[in-house]
């Protein structure tokens, strides 16, 4: 059984805010939204897309290989679960 | 402590560090103190690859067709790469392997080095094919000032690490005198040692490939060179995950996840590993000086490179834990995300098992004929 798409508000700080759909990872939501972030790899293990997360939870499509902090995420393989808050290191 | 091959001793290592502590006894993977290491070998294996997969015939031609300031750049990148891996195709199993004791990260250095040898083979592969006699461009690795200044700064963590080891396995801790020379070896010593060591590969791993890289794909742009960029490529998903396994193994240490001894050691040697990452951020600007000494490429220049440099710099310095020093806010050259994505790298593992298959075919015999039928 497959769980239905979702939007999920995203507050970026300092940026503005975007929708996040359930269907891609956050970081194809946000760059739909023109908005630049790091990325190399878009699978998780080099961690170039590396975000704090401030309030919110996600899911990750793939484990995570790249060192991440407690309070960070991956976009590149992670789903929005809630709305979020992040800030992208710029 | 003396090393052993098998340590008879029963040993739990899931209390063991990462280093220092039990030689490893058996290779086994049922428990792990850091599971990453064995996702990281799952990861590097599925990344397998061979350099004849890769058809670099054409780039013989393109090669001609290169100005001789950019047959400059090209060579001069192929001989510093070439020495970076041969360095790295080695030193971390000589160095490393004698004090590791947890089974997943033993295996880890051994599958990240065996790695490094596939990439000092492809640039054998290419050489071959662009020159008949590849010799001279060899011989000039040990000849070159530009590349032995570097050389010296990348072996010598190592080479003291190594050397220490040596004395504290096989005379243990104490004052030695070897040739005359005097050498205090206890094992707060020997973990500095190994910290600083950690960190200079970290920086190798983080910044000194990207300079040679970034050219290698502006080459690419420009439909130059597309077999060698295929190799470099591939090369770089690599050097990628390679670095992962470094900034996990510092921050494990910072965080205290490990050995509490190296946190301790981590803040006191702060300055010094910002130091190190630093010098080679300068060293990589200086080297990108020397390419482009007789002229530039299309599309790159010397202050465009450094600013590359500076804003990758910033990504992997707060990776571990170090300041952004540099201000340096958008990436300055986008077009590098291209050939850096790993969507972008062709796998085909049921393919690569034949060895006539060639993964990363290029076309070369396309004519403008071949798409007269064509219509949108």
């Amino acid at each position: 059984m497959s769980v239905p798409d979702e939007t999920f508000h995203i507050d970026i700080v300092d940026v503005g805010s975007v929708t996040a759909s359930t269907d891609k990872t956050l970081l194809e939501s946000i760059e739909r939204q023109n908005i630049d972030v790091h990325y190399h790899c878009r699978e998780g293990f080099c961690g170039a897309c590396r975000t704090k997360l401030l309030c919110g939870s996600v899911t990750y499509t793939t484990d995570p290989l790249a060192f991440i902090d407690d309070d960070e995420i991956l976009p590149c393989c992670c789903i929005p679960r809630s709305p979020l808050k992040i800030d992208i290191p710029r | 402590m003396k090393y052993t091959t098998f340590n008879q001793q029963s040993v739990n290592t899931l209390a063991e560090p990462m280093f220092f502590g039990m030689p490893v006894n058996v290779a086994r993977y049922d428990q792990q103190r850091h599971s990453i290491f064995e996702k990281l070998i799952e990861k590097q294996i599925s990344f397998f690859w061979r350099p004849e997969e890769v058809d670099v015939t054409r780039d013989r031609v393109d090669f001609q067709k290169l100005t001789d300031p950019e047959k400059h750049i090209f060579i001069s990148n192929l001989k510093y790469q070439t020495l970076l891996d041969s360095v790295q195709g080695r030193s971390p199993n000589i160095a490393f392997l004698p004090i590791i004791s947890l089974p997943e990260l033993e295996t880890w250095v051994e599958t990240w080095s065996f790695f490094e040898t596939i990439h000092s083979r492809s640039y054998t592969h290419i050489l071959r094919n662009l020159f008949s006699d590849p010799s001279d461009i060899f011989d000039d690795i040990v000849a070159n000032e530009e590349i032995k200044r570097r050389a010296s700064d990348i072996s010598r963590y190592y080479d003291d690490l190594i050397f220490a080891t040596q004395l504290w396995q096989t005379q243990g801790e104490g004052t030695h005198t070897v040739n005359g020379e005097t050498h205090v070896i206890s094992q707060r010593e020997l973990k500095k040692k190994l910290y600083l060591c950690m960190n200079s590969v970290n920086a190798l791993e983080a910044i000194r490939f990207y300079v040679s890289f970034a050219c290698t794909f502006a080459f690419a742009e420009r439909k130059l060179m597309e077999g060698n960029s295929k190799i470099i490529r591939l090369i770089a998903r690599d050097e990628n995950l390679h670095l992962t396994s470094t900034q996990h193994i510092l921050n494990l240490w910072a965080k205290g996840k490990d050995d509490p001894e190296m946190a301790e050691i981590a803040e006191e040697c702060k300055e010094e590993a910002r130091e190190i990452f630093m010098c080679a951020v300068e060293q990589e600007k200086e080297w990108a000086d020397y390419l482009f000494k007789d002229g530039s490429m299309i599309g790159l220049n010397k202050q465009i490179l450094c600013e590359y440099v500076e804003y990758i710099a910033n990504q992997r310095m707060s990776a571990i834990g170090l300041d952004t020093p540099f201000d340096v806010k958008s990436n300055p050259l986008p077009w590098m995300n291209n050939y850096l994505n790993s969507d972008n790298v062709q796998v085909a593992p049921q393919e690569a098992e034949i060895s006539s298959y060639l993964v990363g075919q290029i076309d070369s015999s396309v004519s403008e004929d071949d798409f007269a039928d064509f219509e949108l």
